[in-house]
């Protein structure tokens, strides 16, 4: 498909646009070659997975959901949500790239339009992808006790310190992050949104590796690494709103694409044990359970997506779509390692491989981008507004 | 009663952790055990020294061949004397027994294999091989410094005598062993969640004052507290009591149960950090898990005695006063 011929009314047929890409999907045979592909590090995986991006961009698929004016063909988030959706449905992977374009390409798109347009086109064509630098050794959690440092000098700032947990650190070649501009005691008030260029000289990143042995996530120094302050998202000291800004697509984006990539694994579990025989007490409920916790998680993350797209706040609530996402992970995940057994445990081949990778992951669903006790508070705080444990 | 006073058990308990402390190896660790006098402590309360002995080296993550001392103590009049070295090939759920099974460490060619097959009847019996007709090949998956391996033999191998009953008291007095063994793990690894949150400040206030940090704590404190007990009742048990293979099996399903739970807590307050190869965090919970599937995982086990319950099993009481 050229890009010409994308037919306009997609931008408002989101059902069309997902049924052309089942068609697509089904029959283009060049996909096959992102079906079932294991990757031996997750540098491999981010790659590959990004030349799948180039592939729907060569067709302009993937352009929908973004708005002209920054290289995208219309549309708003469900287009996105019925990509990653239908990939999942097609036994394909969702590009890595496609998580943190989730979280950061919005707030680009929103605060600076002009820099979307000069860079996102380069990101959904699978060229380049970012890693978000906001959790640091010292602030994880509590996210505005961050240190690392930008200090005003002339036309640029100047960066000092260090961020910590960069998922697709190992790769990103940009940086989009929160630092502080403020005094250290500012908390909130004195934070800016910034993107860092990783060629820049004085910045060096450290992978880390995850019990798997994949580094997913990297630690990054910054020595007086120099950026010009027209890498500014949104305005000096104003990163808290930005960041507020960007939540709201990480926890609804995020939950809905991580739900639809979980049930093609379902799915993949469930065709492997399904031919087992034997398979222990209790084994039947579980699959039932688990695929009830899958569906309720889509159906209410389906609902706030439909919210975002027609750019309603989405607020604390969305505690809830992350709550539901961290029991579904797990308990897909805890099934698999259980009913695979000693496979799990001691398997040799690939699939093995990556049932253990992918439980590790999935343990980080509790913990990262707000912990399960943190998303709770969260909700008692703020939507059942209960009396404060610290009052 | 035991037969070793509190004190001596403190001094024991803190001597065989230096032995661990040093690092295994087969010789070293029984060269260490012996100048410690182990003969006598275990000639002074077996289950004690048992508990000791492997609730150490779950402690230490350490790997050795100590669980087939302890199921070959249970054959000793059902085997034929011992010329050299024995090892033991544990069952692999779903594999054939006696062709495929896990040893827990190195052997040397002329080890005895012993290990347990059934015919079609469903006849245990005990088999003799030397380990050099098994090909092994390390285990890695889940826990990749566990030592063990996967044996493998075509060699048909002829009974030396009938398991009877020899085969639920070794898998019994095994099971026991592992039970110690996870509760080390087990407590170390809740050291480390309590040190780590301890240490570690969030919005200005150390995690482990946060109650919903406290709470998970406390709540895999109390599992580890209830496998000690229920080992300790098991050992205690004598078999007219529902001792013997049946405790064996419910004290398996308890440490199985706590490994889950303080294994699934520990890791959420540590954090990022209890999800990478940095922390140690991840060896407990990947030995927790070997430990677990050895000899039974507690899944199975929980089933099977769900089974005998509803065939109409009435075990005595286990625990007495
Ligand atoms: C796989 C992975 C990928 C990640 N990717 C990124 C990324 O791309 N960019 C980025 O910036 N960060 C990333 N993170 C970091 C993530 O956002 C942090 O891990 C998270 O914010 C928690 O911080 P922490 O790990 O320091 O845990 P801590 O804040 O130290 O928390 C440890 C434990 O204490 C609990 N706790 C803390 N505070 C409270 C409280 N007030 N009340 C009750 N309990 C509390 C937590 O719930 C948790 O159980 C990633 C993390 C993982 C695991």
């Amino acid at each position: 498909m050229s890009t010409t011929a994308a037919p306009v009314e997609w931008q408002t047929d989101v059902d069309a646009y997902a049924q052309a890409l089942r068609e697509l999907f089904s029959d283009d045979p060049a996909f096959d070659q992102w079906r079932g592909v294991h990757h031996a590090t997750t540098e491999d995986r981010v790659r590959a997975t990004a030349t799948l991006l180039g592939h729907l961009y060569a067709g302009g698929w993937n352009r929908f959901g973004w708005p002209e004016a920054v290289g995208g063909l219309g549309g708003d988030a469900r287009h996105r949500a019925a990509l990653y959706d239908e990939l999942s449905a097609a036994g394909l992977p969702v590009p890595d790239p496609c998580l943190l374009m989730e979280t950061l390409a919005n707030p680009l798109v929103h605060f600076e339009p002009g820099l979307a347009a000069e860079m996102l086109p380069r990101w959904l064509r699978g060229e380049e992808w970012w890693g978000q630098g906001f959790s640091e050794p010292e602030a994880g959690s509590d996210l505005a006790s961050l240190r690392c440092r930008a200090r005003l000098d002339g036309e640029n700032y100047v960066v000092s310190g260090s961020k910590l947990w960069m998922s697709s650190g190992a790769t990103a070649t940009r940086m989009m992050c929160l630092v502080r501009t403020g005094t250290p005691e500012s908390r909130h008030r004195g934070l800016t949104m910034i993107l860092i260029d990783v060629d820049s000289p004085g910045l060096s990143v450290r992978p880390v590796a995850l019990a798997s042995g994949l580094n997913e996530v990297a630690e990054v120094f910054f020595d007086d690494v120099v950026v010009p302050a027209d890498r500014v998202i949104g305005s000096h000291d104003g990163g808290w709103g930005v960041a507020m800004y960007l939540l709201q697509f990480e926890r609804a984006m995020y939950a809905w694409l991580a739900a639809c990539v979980a049930l093609r694994r379902f799915y993949e579990l469930r065709d492997r044990v399904m031919t087992n025989g034997g398979l222990p007490d209790g084994a039947t409920r579980r699959l039932g359970e688990c695929y009830t916790d899958l569906v309720s998680l889509r159906a209410r993350s389906a609902e706030t997506v439909r919210r975002l797209s027609a750019a309603e706040a989405v607020g604390p609530e969305a505690s809830v779509d992350k709550i539901l996402l961290a029991t579904a992970e797990i308990s897909l995940h805890d099934l698999a390692r259980d009913l695979l057994g000693d496979h799990f445990l001691t398997g040799t081949d690939d699939g093995a491989d990556e049932w253990r990778h992918d439980w590790w992951y999935s343990r980080s669903a509790t913990i990262l981008g707000g912990s399960s006790e943190v998303q709770r508070t969260i909700l008692a705080d703020h939507v059942l507004k209960l009396p404060k444990e610290n009052a | 009663m035991s037969g070793l006073d509190l004190d001596t058990i403190t001094e024991v308990t803190a001597s065989v952790r230096e032995v661990f402390a040093a690092g295994t190896g087969a010789a070293v660790l029984a060269k260490a055990l012996d100048e410690l006098g182990w003969t006598e402590v275990v000639e002074a309360d077996p289950a004690i020294a048992t508990t000791i002995l492997f609730s150490e080296q779950g402690r230490a993550l350490a790997s050795s061949r100590l669980l087939d001392d302890v199921v070959l103590n249970q054959l000793g009049s059902v085997l034929p004397a011992a010329s050299g070295s024995r090892a033991v090939l544990y069952p692999r759920t779903g594999a054939t027994p006696g062709t495929v099974g896990i040893l827990l460490g190195a052997v040397e060619d002329d080890t005895e294999i012993v290990s347990m097959a059934m015919d079609e009847n469903g006849n245990a019996s005990w088999c003799l091989r030397p380990a050099s007709d098994f090909t092994t090949e390390a285990i890695t998956g889940f826990d990749p410094t566990c030592g063990w391996s996967l044996a493998r033999t075509s060699t048909a191998a002829t009974a030396v005598a009938a398991a009877g009953t020899s085969w639920d008291d070794a898998r019994a007095a095994g099971r026991l062993a592992i039970t110690a063994e996870i509760i080390g793990v087990c407590a170390s690894a809740l050291e480390l969640a309590v040190s780590h949150t301890s240490a570690r400040h969030q919005y200005g206030r150390a995690l482990a004052s946060f109650q919903a940090v406290r709470h998970q704590l406390s709540e895999s404190h109390a599992a580890i507290e209830s496998a000690r007990n229920t080992l300790a009742a098991a050992y205690a048990a004598s078999p007219e009591h529902g001792g013997g293979a049946w405790a064996a099996k419910v004290a398996k399903v308890r440490a199985g149960q706590t490994q889950a739970i303080v294994m699934r807590r520990g890791i959420q307050v540590l954090g990022a950090m209890g999800l990478t190869l940095e922390s140690e965090m991840h060896r407990y919970v990947t030995r927790a898990a070997a430990l677990d599937a050895l000899l039974g995982g507690h899944a199975e086990l929980a089933v099977e005695i769900g089974t005998e319950l509803l065939g109409g099993a009435a075990p005595a009481r286990v625990v007495t006063i």
